[in-house]
């Protein structure tokens, strides 16, 4: 059986307004010459401090989330909040100083070292001298690269880009990151400690939204989950109530093809 | 930083430029000389021995530009052998000059001034030959010799030529006259030119005597290309910021991402900048080692300072909308490289506009390449200061401007 539609999304309610990090409402989005919408009222929530998986097949309308959550993408209609704060123009500087974003792909120049990285987008962010530096120091020893600063990015492997792509995002501390697929193409023993870091970051109160395919690691790593499927959310809640919601699903992956189905999406 | 580590790069950026500029002017050392800078070996046959042989031989020795031959291999040539060699291609030209010739002419003035006499009530007695055919100093040109200088050959016989029959004819007067109670001691001298030519530069300067040559045409002209082509590097790093998400990253960052990329244009600029008075330096020092002329730079270092900044800013912001219409590296790569090279063969760096046809220079003058090469022509040859360039620097700042908003356009259009 498919449970889809809006009927699943928890009704927002105004007492929760004050304590989400992230309230999404009705969002629309067609883009310029575009045949089908991307977005076909998007609405979803979840509360500060949580780990939520924004999870769905290639189409869905993940990107073009991100991207309106972000300010890169303005939305036809519908709204977005981010803490207390309305994602509009007036706000769009002090979202962005909010939230940190790690783009899927590897953001970082690859003539530069790993410091010189850090210290450019630092430096775009406000931060200089040895505060900064110390606090370069502090993330490459935590991701295991205190010996890899001064090499070049070219040189590293994926799994070290990947966690200088993470460090290159938090060097501000955000109140909300935003990863996309920060996994990708790692190994096993980079995977544990991204995921790991993860989970300690949440812990020191930082919202973190992620996307990925790999249902078997948001699972690991969730408390929330957000299913969408061409442009609209079709259920929300805690993984492990959704696991436990349908007697035929084992886990989440069982969860995302119960609500999105079989069918390829080209 | 990225620069200095991106070998390829700076290659592009200022070793390829030098090379060219040091190729071009060299291979282009040739065309662009006078014809004054240039020696000809010209084969004379002189059948006539006489004095029309010897001014001709005299005169084109004179002017610098010839070196007559006579002999080949100590012998002297016939017409028959000096038109094999000029057809074979040994020589560019062969001067024959007919037995008679000299009598002709003489006999000719003799003919005038007896007539004269006749009407001054003197007696005719100078002699006048009955040759009733008319003779003609033959050129043998070498098929392949081109049309300009078949005319340059042409002009300056005919001068040699009428340069005779005057001097003949002045001597032939004179003799007459005197005898006609002229003084002993009257020389009679007669200054046929009147009124002659005298060279002068238009520019404010008189001091600087700058000609239009290889190294000042190549330098200037090849500079502003090399300074295009940072449309590449450009070009293909924004699409590769687009593609790895640093362009996301940097737009997330609080703060104008305007600010980041004007800072960006600023650094090409100045890599343009920098390149430009690489390249003159090169003009300067370095190809008059290789036996080419210095070149000259004009008086307003400032006007050329103005104008290198504004073809860098030009340079720049075709290399900013080239990577924003195109999705990958290669296709940037190719349509800037391309592209460039249109423009530059359009807007006279390849050959000087003034020797295009008048379509091709109408069609010249759209490119931005020869806005800056004029401005820089205007500096250097000209000797023109700040006051000057003010049209070219509203052309090319303009140029940046347009580009700029449609690269602002599109970049809008992508993001809804």
């Amino acid at each position: 059986m498919r449970c889809r539609g809006r009927s699943t999304i928890p009704e927002i309610v105004e007492s929760e307004i004050i304590m989400t990090s992230m309230l999404v409402q009705d969002l629309h989005k067609t883009y310029k010459g575009a045949l089908e919408p991307s977005l076909k009222g998007l609405s979803f929530s979840f509360p500060e401090r949580s780990i939520v998986g924004l999870l769905g097949p290639n189409g869905a309308g993940k990107t073009t989330t991100i991207s309106i959550l972000c300010g890169l993408v303005k939305a036809d209609a519908g709204q977005v909040q981010l803490f207390d704060l309305t994602q509009n123009a007036a706000n769009r500087e002090a979202i962005k100083q909010l939230i940190g974003v790690v783009p899927q792909q590897i953001a970082l120049f690859p003539h530069l070292t790993a410091i010189e990285n850090l210290e450019y987008f630092g430096n775009l962010y406000g931060l200089k001298g040895k505060p900064l530096r110390n606090l370069i120091d502090q993330y490459l020893q935590e991701f295991g690269l205190e010996k890899a600063g001064n090499k070049q990015i070219r040189h590293f492997s994926g799994g070290m880009k990947r966690r200088t792509n993470i460090i290159a995002s938090i060097l501000h501390h955000p109140k909300l990151l935003i990863l996309d697929e920060p996994t990708a193409g790692v190994d096993v023993q980079s995977r544990t400690m991204i995921l790991q870091f993860l989970r300690n970051y949440n812990q020191q109160g930082v919202s973190i939204v992620y996307t990925s395919h790999l249902l078997d690691e948001a699972q690991t790593i969730c408390s929330e989950v957000v299913i969408i499927d061409e442009g609209r959310a079709v259920v929300q809640g805690g993984t492990e109530e959704l696991i436990q919601r349908h007697a035929e699903c084992r886990n989440l992956e069982d969860v995302f093809l119960h609500y999105t189905g079989h069918a390829l999406r080209d | 930083m990225l620069l200095l580590r991106d070998r390829t790069g700076l290659t592009l950026l200022f070793v390829m430029p030098v090379v060219l500029i040091t190729v071009m002017a060299l291979i282009e050392d040739a065309p662009f000389r006078d014809y004054q800078e240039l020696k000809f070996d010209i084969l004379t046959v002189d059948n006539d021995q006489g004095r029309l042989g010897k001014y001709i031989r005299e005169g084109l020795g004179q002017t610098g530009q010839f070196r007559v031959v006579d002999t080949v291999n100590g012998n002297t040539v016939t017409e028959q052998q000096a038109r094999a060699m000029v057809n074979e291609g040994h020589y560019q030209i062969c001067i024959i000059i007919p037995k008679g010739a000299t009598g002709a002419i003489v006999s000719n003035a003799n003919k005038i001034v007896n007539d004269i006499s006749r009407r001054m009530g003197m007696p005719d007695v100078l002699p006048v030959s009955n040759r009733k055919d008319s003779l003609h100093v033959t050129v043998y040109f070498d098929p392949a010799s081109k049309k300009a200088f078949k005319s340059a050959i042409h002009q300056a016989l005919d001068n040699f030529l009428t340069q005779v029959e005057t001097d003949l004819l002045l001597e032939r007067i004179k003799k007459q006259l005197k005898k006609k109670d002229v003084p002993e001691n009257d020389s009679m001298h007669i200054e046929l030119k009147a009124v002659g030519l005298k060279e002068q530069l238009t520019g404010p300067s008189q001091e600087l005597d700058v000609i239009s040559n290889s190294v000042q045409h190549n330098v200037p002209a090849w500079s502003i290309f090399a300074m295009f082509f940072i449309v590449i590097p450009i070009a293909g790093n924004m699409i590769r910021e687009r593609e790895d998400g640093s362009l996301l990253r940097m737009k997330l960052i609080p703060g104008s991402y305007l600010a980041i990329l004007t800072g960006k244009m600023l650094f090409f600029v100045a890599v343009c900048v920098v390149q430009f008075y690489l390249m003159m330096q090169v003009g300067i020092y370095l190809l008059p080692l290789l036996g080419l002329p210095r070149l000259m730079l004009g008086q307003s270092f400032l006007a050329a300072f103005i104008v290198a900044t504004g073809i860098g800013l030009a340079a720049t912001s075709y290399g900013i909308l080239v990577g924003t219409v195109f999705k990958t590296p290669n296709q940037a790569l190719n349509f800037g490289a391309i592209s460039i090279v249109i423009l530059s063969a359009i807007g006279g760096i390849w050959i000087p506009l003034e020797i295009m046809p008048s379509h091709m220079q109408f069609i010249g003058h759209l490119s931005p390449l020869s806005w800056g090469l004029d401005a820089i022509n205007n500096i250097y040859l000209r000797n023109v200061g700040v006051s000057h360039i003010w049209v070219d620097m509203g052309k090319l700042v303009m140029f940046a401007a347009v580009l700029l908003c449609i690269a602002a356009a599109i970049e809008k259009r992508r993001l809804s």
